[in-house]
């Protein structure tokens, strides 16, 4: 079962959106250069729906995105959860995924995500906000990937 | 008497040796003075009426050489130690003001220097600075003794007493107590609309058009502010801009604003003319102040939604029989920001401190424009505060101040009701030091501090006492005049520590019910006592004091008495400032209704990021605030200050990214201001450095 280490408000991984981002641990992708190699171990508790009943209960009003933070050991798991969010969450509310893989699963459903970023961290390239970037983040609409990777581009240009 | 081993305290506060010697030398003396000789029996008669323990004063010796002297009925001899004595602590005095002097000189900026109440909006410290701080000390004795006397009068010499010991051993504070001023006020400006300064001494007539509205606004701001400790408040000024710009361009002027209406080879439009009135009267408001020992003054201002404009001057009437008009005040309202936004990257300017008013309903802000408005103003780097209220019968016009809106009434002689406020006088209590107290003690903590809390309120009415007496002798005109309405003023208690005292009291600083149900029971307290001494002369209000100075200097006096301590200042947030673990929306909720229910005075959560955030990202956390019903808050992002070039950038930056210098400095908001972080005071610098900005993941 997927495990969560934390989770906290932010801003800069989905633009535009008031994010909880739930960090999952038992990352498989091991990236040179990983930014929170913590995760890279199986610690944490369990992220039950329960869980994610809780924070809503706590947070639904002031958040505008829910988004999961790795789980590349257990895509369907993601997967589930995602869909328990579009069931139990209310209709406004975007659910994201930040993956490291280079693409999605096959069989993977868009129709639970809004968001998903995809792709491994590569020192030399950079992570979103580097123009010589891999990782893509995409906007999805009627299950279709926008990619909207140059949100991040425009910040830091001014 | 004597015993070898007897160590007595100099006045210094070193302990020291007993030498009999020396007071036997100052007898000798004594009687030589007045041509006398003291023989070995008289003097070893003296000495067997003195009776020195371990630990014994200076100051106590000598006054028991005194009686001694008097009981052997050496009356002339008694009298000429006394007048050396007199004459040695005068010296002292000087002495200490000297010392004083040169450390002040050499101190590494004015609010380090300062020894007593450290003017906050004091950049540089100059003669003029120095001559500000000499009096500070005879100020709060002569403060003390005229409250003292009047609590004496009022209640009785006991109270009196218990007042100046819980003064002294830091249970209560006594803010601004270096002036002799009231302390802040939100002034309406009708009664300078309609006679000119001279009914508040100056000699200045009416404002008649743009031009003379400008300059007599700057001198007019100049002159309340002196009469006055702390924040002068014009919530009208853009209304009143507003009147004179349509005055001179015509009332629909916002619409052809690119106009040019200047004749001179500068063809200068519309809007240029309005921007350098705001130049003119912003830079003119920031200089330092002659009158007011080279501080600024503390100005704010306000902006209103629609709805907030609506309820406060629907009744307003200007002079000349036309009312305010809310098209045109937007335009104005939304230009000043921008162009303050703009200008405070070319220079730091730290006044007006600005009050965004919104009303709220059902978890949003009623007036969607200005919802977007304020959340574009934040997103483009501007440092400001909001205050949201789900009913325009509240408004905060100061920093900090909130009040609620007695009478939205308009009188053709004081102007619109609902903006004179303000608080005469504001007294803290240092819950830390008092719960901890009570709880070593074994007392119940809320006991002692009912106790506490009723003998504050009993203090602030004699501070009224005596401010109404200064008002019978013409000394206020601010009152006189109409400017602050004295029934509209509030006595203020002020809190501190509250978050330390939950900290000793083991609970949890989250939002939970153990931490809930302890500030609900202490403020609510004090709550209770603000009703119960509640007059219709006499208003009382609870606010969580910003601690400029206060919360430093509360923490070292609890640290160097044995109490629990945990910081090195008690802040006025409702949360650990140094607790990571809490993230933005935790922040709003501990500053929500539930937490900041009775405090009737306000506080204002400031946000610490690290980074700004978009513009929708900000409008959703103006809902969050909606929700949480976190009535005052900001956004406080560093902005660089590059000591090299003098470049000004609104992010937070290692580097000046225009000469690549490392040399930066940060300007932040400690209280209510933006400020450079190398101008706070030593352990205010300690306490920004420690404050966590939340990384903008």
């Amino acid at each position: 079962m997927l495990r969560y280490v934390n989770y906290d408000i932010v801003f800069q991984e989905i633009p535009g959106e008031v994010t909880l981002a739930l960090n999952l641990s038992n990352c498989p992708n091991r990236c040179p250069g990983c930014h929170s190699p913590y995760l890279q171990n199986e610690v944490g508790d369990f992220l039950t729906e329960e869980v994610l009943s809780n924070l809503l209960v706590t947070y639904k009003g002031g958040i505008t995105c829910i988004c999961f933070m790795g789980g590349d050991v257990s895509p369907c798991e993601v997967q589930q959860l995602a869909e328990y969010l579009r069931r139990e969450a209310p209709i406004t509310l975007k659910v994201g995924w930040y993956s490291g893989r280079p693409q999605l699963p096959e069989d993977f459903d868009l129709q639970f995500f809004d968001y998903i970023k995809l792709g491994p961290y590569q020192q030399e390239l950079g992570a979103l906000k580097s123009r010589a970037t891999n990782q893509r983040l995409y906007r999805i609409f009627d299950q279709k990937m926008i990619d909207i990777t140059s949100c991040f581009w425009k910040k830091t240009a001014d | 008497m004597l015993n070898s081993e007897v160590f007595i305290i100099k006045r210094d506060g070193k302990k020291e040796l007993f030498s009999i010697d020396k007071i036997k030398n100052a007898v000798a003396k004594a009687f030589l003075s007045v041509g006398s000789f003291a023989t070995q029996e008289v003097i070893t008669n003296l000495l067997s009426r003195v009776s020195i323990t371990n630990g014994a004063s200076v100051e106590d010796i000598q006054n028991q050489v005194e009686i001694a002297l008097m009981s052997e009925r050496y009356y002339n001899v008694a009298k000429s130690y006394m007048l050396y004595r007199q004459k040695h602590l005068e010296d002292r005095e000087v002495r200490d003001k000297l010392c004083f002097l040169l450390d002040y000189c050499e101190a590494k900026n004015p609010a380090t220097g300062s020894k007593f109440d450290a003017n906050a909006n004091v950049e540089n410290k100059n003669i003029a600075t120095l001559i500000g701080e000499l009096p500070k000390s005879n100020f709060i004795r002569l403060n003390r003794r005229l409250l003292t006397d009047r609590l004496k009068e009022r209640y009785g010499k006991e109270l009196a007493d218990r007042y100046l010991d819980l003064l002294n051993h830091h249970f209560i504070y006594k803010n601004d107590e270096t002036s002799l001023a009231n302390y802040c006020a939100s002034i309406t400006m009708y009664p300078w609309l309609i006679n000119g300064t001279m009914s508040i001494g100056g000699n200045s007539t009416v404002p008649t058009n743009l031009k003379s509205f400008c300059g007599g606004f700057v001198n007019m701001v100049f002159m309340v502010s002196s009469m006055l400790s702390g924040a002068c408040a014009t919530p009208e000024f853009l209304m009143y801009m507003n009147y004179f710009v349509g005055l001179e361009y015509g009332d629909d002027y916002y619409k052809h604003v690119d106009e040019v209406v200047d004749l001179s080879k500068r063809r200068r439009t519309i809007d240029k003319m309005i921007t350098d009135c705001f130049e003119q009267i912003v830079y003119s408001i920031n200089q330092p102040t002659g009158a007011r020992n080279f501080q600024a003054v503390f100005w704010n201002i306000s902006y209103y939604d629609r709805y907030y404009f609506n309820s406060l001057f629907e009744n307003f009437v200007f002079p000349d029989g036309s009312k305010p008009d809310w098209e045109s005040l937007s335009w104005l309202q939304k230009r000043f920001m921008k162009w303050f936004n703009k200008e405070r990257t070319r220079s730091i300017l730290t006044f007006p401190v600005e009050t965004m008013a919104l009303l709220t309903k059902d978890g949003d802000v009623l007036d969607e424009e200005y919802g977007d408005f304020t959340s574009e103003m934040y997103s483009e780097g501007h440092s400001f505060f909001t205050y949201m209220s789900d009913n325009a019968d509240s408004l905060s016009s100061c920093c900090r101040l909130r009040n609620e809106i007695q009478d939205n009434g308009f009188s053709y002689t004081l102007g619109a009701g609902g903006v004179s406020t303000g608080s005469k006088s504001v007294l803290t209590i240092n819950l830390n030091r008092c719960i901890q107290y009570a709880v070593k003690a074994g007392l119940p903590y809320l006991a002692f501090l009912e106790e506490v809390v009723d003998l504050v309120h009993k203090v602030q009415l004699a501070y009224n006492d005596n401010l109404i007496l200064l008002q019978e002798k013409g000394m206020l005109p601010l009152f006189d005049a109409g400017y602050i309405n004295m029934k509209r003023q509030y006595l203020t208690i002020g809190v501190n520590g509250l978050v330390e005292a939950a900290e000793f009291m083991g609970i949890e600083i989250k939002d939970n019910p153990d931490y809930e149900k302890f500030v609900q029971q202490v403020l609510g307290l004090i709550e209770t006592y603000n009703k119960k001494y509640r007059t219709k002369e006499n208003l009382f209000n609870c606010e969580m004091i910003p601690a400029e100075n206060v919360g430093v200097k509360h923490a070292k006096w609890d640290r160097e008495d044995g109490y629990l301590s945990p910081r090195e200042c008690y802040n006025s947030y409702f949360y650990i400032v140094e607790d990571e673990s809490l993230n933005v929306i935790d922040k709003f909720r501990m500053h929500g209704k539930r937490y900041i229910e009775h405090l009737t005075g306000g506080s204002a959560l400031h946000l610490n990021l690290l980074e700004h955030l978009s513009k929708p990202q900000y409008r959703q956390l103006m809902r969050v605030a909606a929700i949480e019903g976190c009535n005052y808050f900001t956004f406080n992002i560093p902005n660089t200050v590059c000591n090299e070039c003098g470049h000004i950038d609104k992010r937070y930056l290692k580097e000046c990214p225009t000469c690549h210098s490392k040399d930066v400095d940060y300007l932040t908001r400690v209280i209510g201001y933006m400020k450079r972080v190398s101008n706070f005071s030593e352990s205010r610098q300690k306490e920004a450095a420690l404050r966590y900005y939340a990384p903008v993941r």
